[in-house]
């Protein structure tokens, strides 16, 4: 559904390339986590998924629609929600409500399908209960949720969250990958995460790790995280739960495997207990 | 000389049906050379409660003493303020200048150094920072990434030597290799500059790491102070305040619930790795 082939791209006077030679293709309701250091070139990246950018050479094809076409540029973006960082920039109203139904209002959907959108948005990020509330009421993490209603009430089938949770706290994080999760299994839409939290991407279907403009690999997360090395080589990191579990494997006190979560490690721990 | 909070309370909107208490009778002395991390969930009232360690707002109730200056006073705040160096969250909001060098130079120069002074501890401060000066000083600071951006909010703080550093948040936003690199230059200056260090922190991996006391905010209140040992030896405590706990510490008690006898205090990968190897040879 989007096709990414060997996009070029430089920002204005920069000497280097922030994209250079990007391929990626991502599948319908896939959730791909995205992973690479500041200035790595994954946000600029996000932004050439709903053509806020065009490259400079190759393409980007969503949904079989060029994104260099301006023709087609509403109906993309239609397809595709931006999640940013920082919700102050994205909220534009005094009223949660009012702010959700801005977009389906801008796209002249009738008044009642814009309250039923709406509706249905806040539901999904459960914020219901604050929709008659001034956004700047709000924690980082409501306001983040308001934000993701916002492009929900759009009704894209592609959600790409651009380090939606850098600024928010750990159980803001969490609420914001949990509403990701639900998108993706219960609703099908297809998400693409770009995060710096190794953590984050443990849940995505698919990793893709990006240095100096290029993907240097990707996979599923166990086999992105079975290359601590390299990972680190690039600037990144484990998770900690990985950076435990190789301490232990290579000590011998458990045994090799893939364990990613906290959960996992405790099985790891309880089975080589129950073997000693 | 420490900083000393007294019965710190701070109403926003009083008088109105608004009114919010973000600080409610906090009482805490911070030593002087100490490396402090503050955790709390958004709202806690954190962010209020370092707001008033340079006096950019007053309290409603309770005061602040900084080296001896009683923030409440006006004349004594300017000399109290002299000494705090705050970085915050968003670096956007902190950069200003038309180059790098211009940017971190304005603070010492608003100190009432020289033009040449100035730009000789802005020079030191970017390099203390990881910002080459050669490759760095004419850059526009709206063309540095999210990390360089940190480091240059950051090295402006540090050019005016600030006797107390408080960071609010200061690693949100960056990739794992500029969270290390912050935090490395953090301690460094502490050591060098012999600065009490007071962190904001939602990571509690760094503050675990790098903290030697930690106080805890909960519903405008301070719910408790200790040591990284104290405080996260209760992990489930942690977690029902809807605070998180470092990922380590959640493996501990995830295993003390399924019967396994792990120690309160494991909480880093290290004390957890020599437990276990303790724990398979005795068996």
């Amino acid at each position: 559904m989007i096709r990414i082939d060997n996009i070029e791209y430089s920002y204005d006077d920069a000497a280097k390339k922030a994209l250079d030679g990007v391929s990626l293709t991502i599948g319908e309701g896939e959730f791909v986590a995205i992973v690479g250091h500041n200035g790595s070139g994954k946000s600029t990246l996000a932004k050439m998924l709903n053509a806020l950018l065009v490259p400079d050479s190759g393409s980007v094809s969503v949904f079989g629609m060029d994104t260099k076409d301006e023709e087609k540029t509403l109906d993309i973006r239609k397809k595709v929600g931006i999640v940013f960082q920082n919700p102050d920039n994205q909220i534009v109203t005094t009223v949660v409500e009012e702010d959700v139904g801005f977009g389906p209002e801008n796209l002249g959907v009738p008044t009642e399908e814009i309250l039923e959108r709406v509706h249905a948005a806040l539901e999904a990020v459960d914020m219901l209960a604050f929709r008659k509330s001034a956004p700047h009421m709000l924690s980082g993490g409501q306001k983040q949720r308001v934000a993701i209603a916002g492009v929900l009430a759009i009704r894209p089938d592609v959600l790409v969250f651009d380090e939606a949770t850098a600024m928010l706290d750990p159980l803001g994080r969490r609420a914001i990958i949990d509403i990701a999760k639900k998108l993706n299994k219960t609703d099908g839409k297809t998400v693409v995460m770009i995060t710096q939290y190794m953590e984050e991407a443990t849940v995505a279907d698919r990793v893709v790790v990006m240095n100096g403009g290029k993907i240097a690999f990707e996979g599923t997360p166990a086999e992105v995280f079975r290359r601590g090395d390299e990972l680190r080589a690039l600037r990144l990191d484990v998770p900690t739960m990985v950076e435990l579990r190789d301490d232990l494997a290579k000590e011998g006190l458990i045994n090799a495997c893939d364990a990613l979560s906290v959960e996992d490690m405790a099985e790891e721990i309880c089975r080589s207990l129950s073997k000693n | 000389m420490p900083i000393i909070i007294e019965k710190l309370t701070h109403t926003y909107m009083p008088n109105t049906i608004s009114r919010h208490i973000a600080v409610d009778s906090v009482d805490l002395t911070i030593n002087e050379g100490e490396f402090f991390g503050i955790i709390g969930h958004t709202g806690s009232g954190k962010s209020t409660l370092i707001q008033h360690l340079n006096g950019l707002i007053q309290p409603t109730s309770g005061r602040v003493i900084v080296d001896g200056y009683d923030m409440s006073d006006k004349k004594q705040r300017v000399k109290g303020r002299a000494l705090v160096g705050m970085v915050f969250q968003y670096p956007d909001y902190q950069l200003f200048d038309s180059t790098v060098l211009d940017d971190v130079a304005f603070g010492p120069k608003n100190m009432g150094l020289s033009v040449e002074e100035a730009k000789t501890r802005a020079e030191e401060a970017m390099r203390t920072v990881g910002l080459d000066p050669e490759q760095f000083a004419e850059k526009s600071p709206f063309e540095l990434s999210g990390g360089e951006k940190r480091r240059a909010a950051l090295a402006g703080i540090i050019a005016m030597r600030p006797k107390y550093l408080v960071l609010d948040e200061p690693m949100a936003g960056l990739d794992p290799s500029g969270r290390r690199g912050v935090l490395e230059t953090i301690s460094a200056l502490r050591k060098e500059l012999g600065c009490t260090v007071i962190m904001v922190s939602h990571s509690m991996e760094d503050v675990a790491r790098s903290a030697e006391r930690i106080a805890v905010m909960n519903d405008s209140k301070l719910y408790m102070t200790g040591t990284p040992d104290e405080i996260f030896s209760k992990t489930k405590e942690l977690i029902e305040l809807g605070l998180d706990a470092p990922q380590t510490a959640r493996l501990a008690q995830l295993l003390r619930e399924r019967g396994v006898p792990v120690p309160e205090d494991i909480y880093t990968n290290e004390r957890f790795t020599e437990w276990f190897r303790g724990r398979m040879s005795n068996a």
